[in-house]
């Protein structure tokens, strides 16, 4: 028999139990977004219901468009790094650095050893804010309201941080060409480790609070479920692909800049509390990435010595004629810079390969058969931020 | 087509003692999360500010609206060149036959009189590339953020205005 919600082929076999087969009903267009809180942004999704169950669902893209590749068409190398700031705009830094080392391979320039130290500092420090943005915004959207405080508490300190450093809280323009705009004095680097030092026994907070949390767990146990087998169709990244138990990481599998050097492990989904691949393996995944984090950043703070951190640049920045691709392991999975140089003072094409932009399309895979409320859940476990979906 | 995984629902716990641990678990749980919200009742710091009583103190670096020192520019445009969105404008003719040239503080020559320094700070990104090319560091950020205004055309700065100074009297040097 057709399955009448199965309207593009897309779902063969809806994720539905016996309790939802008696609840169908005609099918009723529906708006999410994008204005929806859930949404985490400017996201529209047209879903279709059957009564509470989802049997469709199309993200609808677009409201957040900037056309910053085509700006960046016409900018100096240099001036493209606040553009690149505003795709994810959650962590910034992840981002300038993706992009600052496609123009430094192009360029052949050589990173000071502390500048490369200070970076991954700040882009580790950038990947615990993310991820306490997204701890705090998804127990947010299942209706618990005071993780969300504890996380951004603890974030701003973070920021704050950054603030110091480099001039701004958000968009920083702090990793440049060549190395990183400002040195950390010590009194600062001291600051990161007291803060680690305070923040380290909250992540168990965070685990007694969320992680285990019973009606946390029955909300997202089971739900979204994605196999690695979709995540490898999609070309699925980051968390969502390790909760689906998958181990990549390109800072261990494609090691860049200095993360060689670094011991850490890369935390995958075990299917503790459900099946391997559902939203609480995504979530919980961050959680232990956190963790991971602090582990780099405790090993940065031992091997940080004195030194120039900016290297040897030219005034003008002129890239030889040719391509690259550089991809880099960003809070919410990789992020690929393909520039393409004609020489001269502007990239000819500037393109974002977003790992965002990959999770949205894989929404219509998980939707059928879920209940709306699930679908909330789903949206926030896989982290998307429309800036960088539009750009 | 992918292979999507079907879920089968949890079985239901039929035995008795399976029933009572999950109420257990659940009660224990939802509990234990309570305490934690609980604690911050007592011998928590609230960490929010008050703002318009209390002011954050800003770091040095802070980035917020620009300001531009007249009488140490020498109109070179670097800082219009690396802007990344072009929202400030120079102008700056001749100075005429036979009059004196004068000096920046750290002693370059002005050889041209500056006629029009204006930023749109509804346009500026505040990514501060500008205040890193100029060779006179006249052009520093910094910290007054509290320039709303009723039109977009107020955000327009000149900077060769006379009440520039004194709001840099407020700002900059207080």
């Amino acid at each position: 028999m057709m399955n009448k919600w199965d309207i593009d082929g897309l779902a063969e076999k809806p994720t539905i139990n016996a309790d939802t087969e008696k609840l169908k009903s005609d099918l009723l267009t529906l708006n999410m977004g994008p204005q929806h809180p859930a949404t985490h942004g400017v996201l529209r999704v047209e879903i279709k219901t059957d009564s509470e169950i989802v049997a469709h669902a199309i993200p609808h893209l677009g409201y957040l468009h900037r056309c910053m590749e085509k700006h960046c068409e016409a900018l100096d190398y240099r001036g493209i790094i606040p553009f690149v700031d505003r795709l994810d705009y959650l962590a910034s830094m992840n981002m300038e650095w993706g992009y600052v080392m496609a123009v430094e391979k192009m360029l052949g320039t050589e990173v000071p050893r502390r500048a490369e130290l200070l970076r991954i500092l700040t882009c580790e420090l950038q990947r615990i804010a993310s991820h306490l943005m997204a701890f705090g915004t998804y127990a947010l959207d299942l209706g618990a309201f005071s993780p969300f405080l504890y996380a951004f508490d603890e974030r701003e300190k973070i920021l704050r941080l950054f603030e110091e450093i480099s001039g701004a809280r958000l968009l920083y323009n702090y990793i440049w060409i060549g190395g990183v705009w400002n040195d950390w004095t010590d009194s600062q680097i001291d600051r990161v480790k007291e803060f680690l030092d305070a923040f380290e026994p909250q992540t168990q907070m965070y685990h007694e609070l969320v992680s285990m949390n019973k009606i946390f767990v029955q909300r997202t146990a089971n739900v979204g479920v994605l196999s690695i087998q979709d995540c490898f169709d999609y070309g699925a990244t980051g968390p969502v692909l390790r909760g689906s138990g998958y181990k990549w990481d390109l800072r261990k599998n494609a090691p860049y800049s200095l993360y060689s050097e670094f011991d850490f492990d890369v935390p995958v989904g075990t299917g503790e509390m459900g099946v391997v691949g559902d939203c609480w393996n995504r979530y919980i995944v961050r959680m232990k990435e956190v963790k991971e984090s602090i582990k780099i950043i405790r090993q940065v703070m031992d091997k940080l010595e004195p030194g120039s951190v900016m290297g040897k640049v030219p005034k003008v920045i002129k890239l030889p004629e040719g391509e690259v691709y550089v991809r880099s392991e960003c809070p919410r999975g990789e992020l690929g810079i393909h520039l393409i140089s004609k020489g001269g003072k502007e990239p000819y094409r500037l393109k974002v390969k977003s790992p965002c932009f990959t999770h949205t399309s894989m929404l219509p895979l998980m939707a059928p058969g879920q209940m709306v409320a699930d679908f909330v859940a789903t949206i926030g476990s896989i982290d998307i931020v429309l800036g960088e979906v539009d750009r | 087509m992918s292979t999507h995984t079907t879920i089968q629902a949890p079985a239901k716990p039929s035995a008795f003692k399976a029933y009572f641990a999950e109420l257990f678990n659940g009660v224990s749980t939802t509990v234990k999360g309570m305490w934690i919200t609980f604690r911050f009742v007592w011998g928590v710091k609230p960490v929010s500010i008050e703002y318009p009583e209390v002011r954050e103190v800003l770091p040095e670096r802070a980035r917020h609206r620009l300001y531009n020192d007249a009488q140490n520019c020498i109109s070179c445009t670097q800082c219009a060149m690396a802007c990344p969105v072009d929202c400030i404008y120079i102008s700056s003719e001749k100075l005429p036959e036979g009059s004196e040239i004068k000096k920046t503080s750290n002693g370059q020559s002005i050889r041209l009189k500056l006629t029009q320094f204006t930023i749109d700070t509804a346009l500026c990104c505040y990514c501060g590339l500008c205040t890193t090319v100029c060779p006179t560091e006249c052009l520093t950020h910094t910290q007054d953020y509290e320039f709303a205004q009723y039109t977009i055309d107020a955000m327009k700065y000149d900077y060769l205005a006379p009440d520039v100074v004194a709001w840099r009297d407020r700002i900059v040097n207080k």
